[in-house]
């Protein structure tokens, strides 16, 4: 196991930021050299292999030049857009699927104003915050699955 | 000149003439074979050919074919990863449909289901020659006939129509381009396109429907008659305001109206004999130089290294600070 420093408690200032909740980088392993110099680089390399490895082995493509006048038969944006894509596909007004989309970045503003409302942090002690949270995640992955299936499955995603 | 100009209009003339003749000798050919083998023709890809020259993949992506081959089905392409260059592979295509199925030809008997299939590899890709495919593979790919879509594409093949039930896969054996000795073809991932087909077409190129589809009535009325033809199919006589309709119908798809039911326009008449289909799917392959993958694995071999050095000079810190606990 690494070296470890203990907390020293006779320090005034160590224990009113202990009382506040805070002051944890007082003690344990150091930060520095055991990890910013050792283990940050071990990391760094690791990632870097990873990286290069796939450059290597699964390059990316060059597409196929764009035309303008030849839409593809299949059409999907961006992974990262897939969710709000469906929206717009799924819903038979097209002014309507915008005004769904829209209501996404306004919900998410809507947050801050109403976070405080219960002062708790943890997830646990914060039922409802959990529950949109978990609901949202669902009908997102659900929709973004969705999205890159044939229209007449994309709802049921070919399950039912 | 006057001379220079007359031979100019002979030679005009001739060439005219000759290429007349060509045009409806080649005419009489193709429909000739084409009454005296009426179902042999109906899966040629020289229609697409015919159709579209240049490749058999539109600017949308769609694969000609499926301007014909109306129904579709899935269609799968095995392939590897990522190749190295000058090397033989195999590219699997598979046309899979239900075996006990039977389709209907063009006299309106019935009959198993041919399959084809369209390649379109990568620039510089083409079909190994003879001497370069291995024995395990020549032996796979016995018999089997890989024509070029066109003069200029040897990276496109077609292939079909084979028996459906010898060929539910149908395999390529495929010679991959070297950049070293080829400057136009770079090392990188490029896509491949493929198309599979089995049974018959719904429609001509020339727009015309074939027998392997459901006819709809053309008029909206009642149906006063169903004759059965001599030399099969039926006739349908639709009873209209303005005077009676007949559809023929083609041997091969078995009318399902009788006379005296009511019938509106574009309503199916007969059913659907087809049972084969068409699909497309795309894949990727890899063009790997060798100098890469080494390189890789060197550099892995450095970082592997590196990390090990690094935690073993960490835990030796950690022996120097447990010992002087000043930190």
């Amino acid at each position: 196991m690494s070296v470890l420093k203990k907390p020293d408690l006779s320090d005034p200032a160590l224990r009113a930021k202990l009382a506040k909740g805070m002051g944890h980088n007082y003690y344990g392993e150091p930060a520095w050299p055991n990890d910013l110099l050792y283990t940050f680089p071990v990391v760094i390399l690791g990632t870097l292999a990873c990286l290069v490895g796939l450059a290597v082995l699964d390059p990316a493509m060059i597409g196929e030049p764009s035309n303008p006048f030849a839409t593809p038969l299949e059409i999907l944006p961006e992974w990262y857009l897939y969710p709000v894509f469906q929206i717009l596909r799924v819903v038979p007004n097209k002014l309507l699927g915008i005004v769904l989309q829209t209501l996404v970045p306004l919900g998410l503003m809507l947050i801050p104003f109403l976070e405080n409302v219960n002062k708790f942090q943890n997830p646990f002690r914060r039922p409802v915050a959990t529950t949109v949270f978990l609901f949202g995640t669902a009908v997102t992955l659900w929709l973004g699955i969705g999205a890159a299936m044939p229209i007449d499955k994309s709802l049921t995603l070919g399950l039912f | 000149m006057k001379y220079r100009f007359n031979t100019a209009i002979a030679t005009t003339l001739r060439r005219v003439c000759s290429s007349a003749i060509v045009a409806a000798l080649g005419l009489v050919i193709f429909v000739a074979s084409d009454l005296a083998l009426p179902q042999a023709a109906n899966a040629y890809p020289f229609w697409a050919q015919e159709t579209a020259p240049e490749t058999p993949r539109e600017a949308t992506g769609r694969i000609v074919c499926a301007n014909c081959h109306l129904a579709a089905k899935p269609t799968k392409i095995e392939i590897p990863q990522a190749v190295l260059p000058d090397t033989v592979f195999k590219a699997v295509v598979e046309v899979p449909y239900d075996l006990e199925s039977q389709q209907v030809l063009g006299d309106g008997s019935k009959a198993g289901l041919n399959v084809g299939a369209v390649l379109m590899l990568p620039e510089g890709f083409k079909i190994a020659p003879e001497d370069r495919i291995p024995e395990e593979l020549k032996e796979e790919t016995e018999g089997m006939f890989y024509q070029e879509y066109n003069t200029d594409s040897e990276n496109v093949i077609i292939v079909g129509p084979l028996p459906g039930d010898e060929y539910q896969e149908i395999i390529f054996p495929v010679l991959s381009p070297d950049p070293r000795t080829d400057k136009s073809v770079n090392y990188g991932k490029f896509s491949v396109h493929v198309g599979g087909n089995r049974g018959r077409g719904q429609i001509y190129p020339t727009g015309m429907n074939s027998n392997n589809v459901a006819s709809k009535a053309s008029v909206t009325g009642t149906v006063s008659d169903v004759t059965a033809l001599e030399y099969g199919g039926y006739e349908v006589t639709i009873a209209t305001d303005g005077g009676d309709v007949t559809e023929t119908i083609p041997a091969g798809p078995e009318p399902i109206v009788e006379a005296g039911q009511a019938i509106a326009a574009g309503e199916a008449i007969t059913t659907d004999p087809n049972v084969g289909g068409f699909g497309q799917v795309d894949g990727e392959i890899v063009l790997q130089s060798a100098g890469r993958i080494q390189g890789m694995l060197a550099f892995f071999c450095l970082v592997t290294l590196a990390q090990i050095f690094l935690v073993m000079k960490k835990k030796q810190i950690e022996k120097v600070q447990a010992a002087e606990m000043n930190f």
